[in-house]
């Protein structure tokens, strides 16, 4: 794919003391933490570099997007740790912050009749209506009488995750201590003998395909003692490092989401305050939960999560997405509203179970694709952040005992701290708070509500398979409800289009059309084009990589096509699909989106994701 | 009381251009709404042919600088003249029209007579008695109308604010204004133009052809078919006497190795770092779902497009019409039914 | 008696060793939706100060023909003077430092487009003015002919007035070294073509358009090298006060741009065509 093992490729080669993968909020607690010890109030170093002797600690840290903030996600955070780094932080300095003022819980019914909800839940939808008036049942939905303690965030922030993420950067820019590196992306890790010393920058002036062309620059070697892994849950380094020296026993990503969501001026009519955060469940699909931020100036987050245990082969983010927003308990609040803004990221759902090596010689891992999120509460920011914290103040202690950043001192310094820190304590009430989901809907929620009530003491177990295993076809997903014959033709005639079949087919099995308004409600594309927020620099090789395109073009199902949130991928020739980095949002849908297992590493795709430049471009996700 | 000037440099034994009628008569316009008079000062080589040219227009005065050293666009020279002239006129507000020569020194002699300049001039008004223009901002995003305290005020005004001066030539009466020519270091030698089978750029053209990166991606067929685009496009560009702009995309795709429009340069591309053309009908083509941008849109009159989603940026409130269909196909037939038209 | 070969040899200057100085301001990023709003001094954008931002486009090129041409004249070296609020220079610089070399001289002011060209300029020669070193016989000044907020095309003609450079040149697409050391320099004009111009000598002062390079790409020792200077510059950077005396703005707005767009769906490609050709060719 690249040139990476082309040993005649003649790579410059610079060197540093710490180089960052990625700039996320592990990252950003990492540096925050880390910049502030490097220099003395004056200016003067406080801790000395051993690479470069007289200059203060050189600190890098590459990140493959645009520019720092644009990141995906409006979020709710308890902000414990971001709190602790910043002890008189006051919301109104960050864009978009808000303390949270209140809290929500939504059942929502199904006004429409096409979602498929099993007996149990069709029972209680009747039994709800029948009960309308005593429960408050209001515009469909059913608002729960109390926000359960686990999943509360009182005293915590709704943020604007590339707002917040600029105003780190900014922070730690402005240090004058480390330096901060977007347009970077890191194409692979350096591993020498037994351990990590360093990056390699992906390769610049090559075609779609990775072959150099006049302009070829190859990709720098950043060499540099210890290297911290940030690149998030579906970061290809994280995965390297992976291969390269394992997973613990018992250990798998095998539980995945896609997080898709507008940004929203709400209008003039809404009486939200800032600060709301509403929780939703049960509609469109009931695997598919929903949630809904404020922040100031009337605007708001919202969005769905769409999970690797939904079964559907023609499962997509954006459709449900808009079936979501016209839910009557959501529209109420946004009707006569303007679309501001879109964006999609896949989250990590096997939470502390997905927890990688956390160290080893030369190298650390943080955040999210450390396997951090608690999927108990479904918090992911303020832990990621923290690990970045917990690792700064390792290295701290390392440095100031000049002490080599081997596998054993990384394990003292940093993966011990971990261990006893909140961070990991509740990540282990919350290991198995979602086994249930895999039996069905139902048992997931039982199941995570005991898990959260016993404080991890009870859970419904239930074992995870890797996402190709447990997919159905399209016949089995829709028996009952389209015919076989007829889904055969409407995937023909979307073939024939170069488009996706599950807008067809969703229609086909009862959803209504959505018309356009040109405010809210917009097509897939207009989405993305919101402002021309997808950007795709040239001179770059495709990052996404179809490893036996001979076998896609056999796959019955390709629900690469159908998830893919920016519709970058599309029927190609001869049943490939192909890939069109224009629309590439980075979401990493792909990486567990592939009906197919790897015949060498059955938990895995047959799509592989690599680094690469552009994407997302939008500051206020 | 205002003091205005028109004041324009002239090509050797050239009348004015349609642009400088146009900026004259805005000029008329501006003195009549404050009720007072205006002055005409020329610069170049011969300006006295075009002087006799709007000798009927009403100026109070008609001053020159003439010298064959003020005969070529050049910075120090023309900055000098009209330095000269504005001085002589003790002009308060100094008009000129928009235009490669005028824009570059506006703002300079502005400087030197403390005054202030503003260029981009898309209107003038008087409010209160006070004179106000628009211009816009941020890349024609946002409209914004301004007075300024500073005298004088010096303009450089577009075309489209006022129909073309039309009058009998006559003889004016031309004052001569010394003016020293400068030392200067720099000089003309030359003008460079595109070979002429490539010349697309036509300013004064009244249709604007813009392409989209559509038109070199796979088409419903599957096939890709840039050599058919170009013969089309440069067939319609002929045809029609359309001048030619381009979508960003389809301007950088030549950086990608992918097959491209040979005759695309970036002097094509219209909107964010690309021209902000004046056309009265604009065709955009397989605008491939890029947003259209209608900064570079926003002089273009009637809008139409041809694009094969018919949910595409065009369809909603930025073109008049919008045609859902394969431009292949309807350009092929236009081009077969103009050559029909006019025989070519 | 002695014969003497008598060699002629072109005489050709030595490698002219440049001082560019590149001027050039912060814009945001045109991607992002801009509104106007009134603010406390004048109109300016809303949530600005959450708009990422660019360095201008016009300016950027003038900065990489800048470094391009003290490439291929070594010994010659560039400065960018940087005009807008530091906390989105620092933004800026980001992207930008991995370029090309530079040494950045940073000013710490509105860089909005409603603030006058006039008082930028001054500030902006001023800065020039106090780079140490700075030797006319070898002074260029470049930058974008016009910027994408303000878009007047005005700032650095009055930077080369207050500096007394009368070369100037607008709308620039190429620079040439002749070999006796003269520049040969193309602007645009109208009609798609390009006057040629040559200056003997600098000073000289050229507004850029597009040029004729491509964007250089990321090269993390140059921005590692750049840095070492660039981070002290904007910890020092000066504040500089810049605003819109003497503009009274009426009003500022979003021009209003929804049509009744009639969107034709079911017409034979040959219809269509008939009804476009009809358009064009009715005045």
């Amino acid at each position: 794919m690249t040139n990476v093992d082309d040993p005649a490729i003649e790579r410059p080669r610079m060197d540093a003391d710490v180089v960052c993968v990625g700039f996320g909020p592990a990252s950003g607690g990492f540096l925050t933490t880390l910049s502030r010890a490097i220099l003395n109030e004056d200016g003067s170093t406080a801790i000395e570099s051993p690479s470069a002797p007289g200059l203060p600690l050189q600190v890098l840290c590459y990140e493959r997007a645009d520019d720092l903030g644009f990141g995906v996600s409006g979020v709710v955070t308890r902000a414990r740790g971001i709190r602790e780094s910043f002890p008189d932080l006051d919301p109104a300095q960050i864009p978009m912050a808000a303390p949270v003022s209140d809290e929500k819980f939504l059942y929502l019914l199904d006004p429409v009749g096409a979602s498929c909800r099993p007996a149990l839940m069709r029972v209680a939808d009747v039994a709800i209506r029948a009960m309308g008036g005593v429960l408050g049942v209001r515009d469909d939905a059913m608002e729960l009488p109390w926000t359960p303690d686990f999943l509360a965030k009182h005293g915590g922030l709704v943020l604007s995750i590339g707002q917040f993420n600029q105003w780190v950067g900014q922070q730690v820019m402005g240090s004058g201590a480390v330096q901060i590196w977007p347009a970077s992306p890191v194409g692979d890790v350096l591993v020498e003998k037994d351990g990590v010393v360093g990056v390699r920058l992906v390769d610049q002036g090559v075609t779609k395909d990775g072959k150099p062309t006049e302009g070829f620059t190859p990709g720098m070697d950043v060499h540099a003692a210890l290297t911290v892994v940030a690149d998030g849950p579906v970061g290809p380094i994280g995965r390297q490092l992976d291969k390269a020296f394992g997973i613990p026993d018992g250990h798998h990503t095998r539980d995945w989401a896609i997080g898709m969501k507008f940004v929203v001026d709400l209008p003039e009519s809404c009486e939200l305050e800032p600060g709301t955060v509403i929780h939703t469940l049960g509609y469109p699909e009931p695997e598919i939960f929903g949630f809904f931020y404020v922040h100031p100036d009337r605007v708001a987050s919202m969005g769905i999560f769409v999970p690797s245990w939904f079964d559907s082969p023609a499962r997509n983010a954006y459709k449900y997405l808009q079936h979501w927003m016209l839910h009557p308990a959501i529209w109420r609040h946004v009707k006569g509203g303007r679309l501001r803004s879109w964006g999609a990221k896949t989250l990590q759902e096997s939470g502390r179970r997905g927890e990688p090596r956390l160290a080893g010689k030369g190298f650390a891992r943080i955040g999210e694709g450390s396997g951090s999120t608690n999927v108990l509460t479904n918090s992911g920011v303020d832990e990621a952040w923290t690990t970045g914290v917990m690792l700064a103040e390792g290295v701290l202690e390392l440095l100031k005992n000049k002490q080599p950043f081997t596998a054993e001192n990384l394990e003292a310094a940093y993966v011990n701290r971990r261990r006893k820190s909140w961070v990991d304590k509740e990540g282990r009430v919350a290991e198995r708070a979602r086994d249930g989901f895999q039996r069905g809907i139902i048992p997931g929620l039982i199941g995570m509500m005991a898990t959260g009530l016993t404080k991890g003491f009870l859970s419904l177990p239930g074992k995870s398979v890797p996402p190709h295993r447990r997919v159905p076809t399209f016949e089995e997903y829709y028996r009952g409800r389209i015919t076989p014959e007829e889904i055969q033709a409407i995937r023909k005639e979307s073939d024939a289009k170069g488009i996706s079949s599950h807008a067809a087919l969703m229609e086909r099995a009862g959803w209504p059309a959505i018309s356009f308004d040109g405010e809210l409600l917009v097509s897939h594309q207009d989405a993305l084009l919101l402002g021309g927020k997808v950007q795709a620099p040239d001179g770059y090789a495709d990052h996404v990589e179809f490893i036996y395109p001979r076998d896609c073009e056999s796959c019955g199902s390709k629900i690469c096509i159908e998830m893919c949130s920016g519709q970058a991928i599309f029927p190609g020739e001869n049943g490939r699909p192909s890939f069109d980095r224009e629309k590439c949002v980075y979401c990493g849908a792909c990486l567990w989106n592939c009906s197919k297992g790897n015949p060498k590493d059955s938990e895995k795709g047959l799509i592989e994701f690599h680094a690469g430049a552009g994407g997302l471009h939008s500051a206020e996700n | 009381m205002e003091t205005i000037l028109f004041l324009t440099p002239t090509e050797a034994g050239s009348p004015l251009s349609k642009n400088a009628l146009e900026a004259l008569a805005t000029t008329k316009q501006l003195a009549d709404s404050l009720g007072t008079t205006f002055s005409v000062a020329l610069w170049g080589d011969d300006p006295k042919a075009a002087a006799d040219g709007i000798a009927s227009c009403g100026a109070a005065k008609f001053l020159a600088v003439t010298g064959a050293e003020f005969a070529q666009p050049r910075y120090a020279t023309d900055a000098a003249a009209a330095e000269a002239l504005a001085r002589a006129a003790a002009a308060t507000i100094v008009i000129g029209p928009a235009g490669s020569r005028w824009n570059r020194v506006l703002a300079g002699v502005a400087h030197r007579l403390g005054g202030r300049a503003d260029s981009h001039v898309t209107g003038l008004s008087v409010s209160g008695g006070v004179p106000a223009i628009a211009r816009w901002y941020y890349r024609q995003r946002m409209e914004g109308i301004l007075s300024r305290a500073q005298r004088p005020w010096v303009l450089a005004v577009e075309s489209g604010i006022a129909p073309a001066w039309q009058g009998s030539p006559g003889s004016a009466a031309v004052e001569t204004v010394a003016c020293t020519p400068p030392a200067t270091r720099s000089r003309m030698s030359g003008i460079e133009s595109p070979p002429t089978d490539q010349q697309t750029i036509r300013p004064d053209a009244d249709l604007l052809f813009v392409t989209g990166a559509g038109w070199t991606k796979k088409q419903p067929d599957g096939q890709v078919k840039t050599p058919e685009a170009e013969k089309l496009i440069l067939g319609f560009l002929r045809l029609a006497r359309a001048s030619l702009g381009s979508s960003k995309s389809l301007v950088d795709l030549s950086g990608e190795g992918q097959a491209t429009l040979t005759f695309l340069t970036h002097m094509n591309q219209v909107g964010q770092t690309g021209s902000t053309p004046r056309h009265a009908k604009g065709l955009s083509t397989c605008c491939h779902g890029e947003e259209p941008h209608t900064v570079g849109w926003r002089f273009v009159g009637e809008r139409r497009a041809i694009s094969l989603d018919p949910n595409c940026g065009w369809s909603r409130g930025k073109a008049d019409v919008l045609y859902v269909a394969d431009a292949f196909a309807v350009i092929g037939k236009v081009n077969e039914l103009l050559a029909q038209k006019t025989g070519g | 008696m002695r014969v003497r070969a008598v060699c002629t040899r072109r005489k050709t200057k030595p490698m002219p060793e440049y001082q560019i100085v590149v001027c050039g301001s912060v814009v945001p990023d045109p991607l992002q939706t801009l509104e106007p709003v009134a603010g406390p001094t004048g109109p300016a954008l809303k949530n600005e100060m959450m708009l990422p931002a660019w360095l201008d486009p016009w300016a950027g090129h003038a900065l990489y023909e800048a470094a391009n041409l003290a490439a291929k004249n070594p010994g010659s070296k560039v400065w960018l003077v940087a005009l807008g609020p530091k906390a989105k220079l620092q933004q800026t610089m980001m992207t930008l430092a991995q370029k090309v070399p530079f040494e950045l001289v940073a000013l710490d002011g509105s860089a909005s487009g409603f603030t006058d060209a006039a008082e930028t300029a001054t500030a902006l020669a001023e800065a020039i003015q106090s780079i140490p070193g700075i030797d006319r016989s070898r002074l260029l000044v470049f930058g974008g002919w016009e910027s994408a907020s303000r878009g007047a095309g005005a700032t650095m003609q009055i930077v080369g007035e207050i500096l007394g450079i009368t070369d100037q040149f607008q709308g620039v697409d190429g620079i040439a070294v002749e070999p006796d050391g003269s520049l040969k320099i193309l602007e645009r004009i109208e009609g798609g073509r390009h006057q040629v111009s040559i200056c003997e000598a600098p000073p000289a002062l050229l507004g850029w358009a597009t040029g004729s390079l491509p964007e250089p790409r990321n090269n993390p020792q140059v921005g590692m090298a750049n840095m070492r200077t660039i981070m002290p510059a904007l910890q020092k950077a000066k504040p500089a006060k810049i605003g819109a005396e003497g503009i009274t703005y009426h009003s500022v707005s979003l021009p209003k741009q929804a049509r009744d767009t009639k969107v034709v769906k079911d017409l034979p490609p040959d219809q269509i065509a008939a009804e476009i050709v009809d358009w064009i060719t009715n005045k």
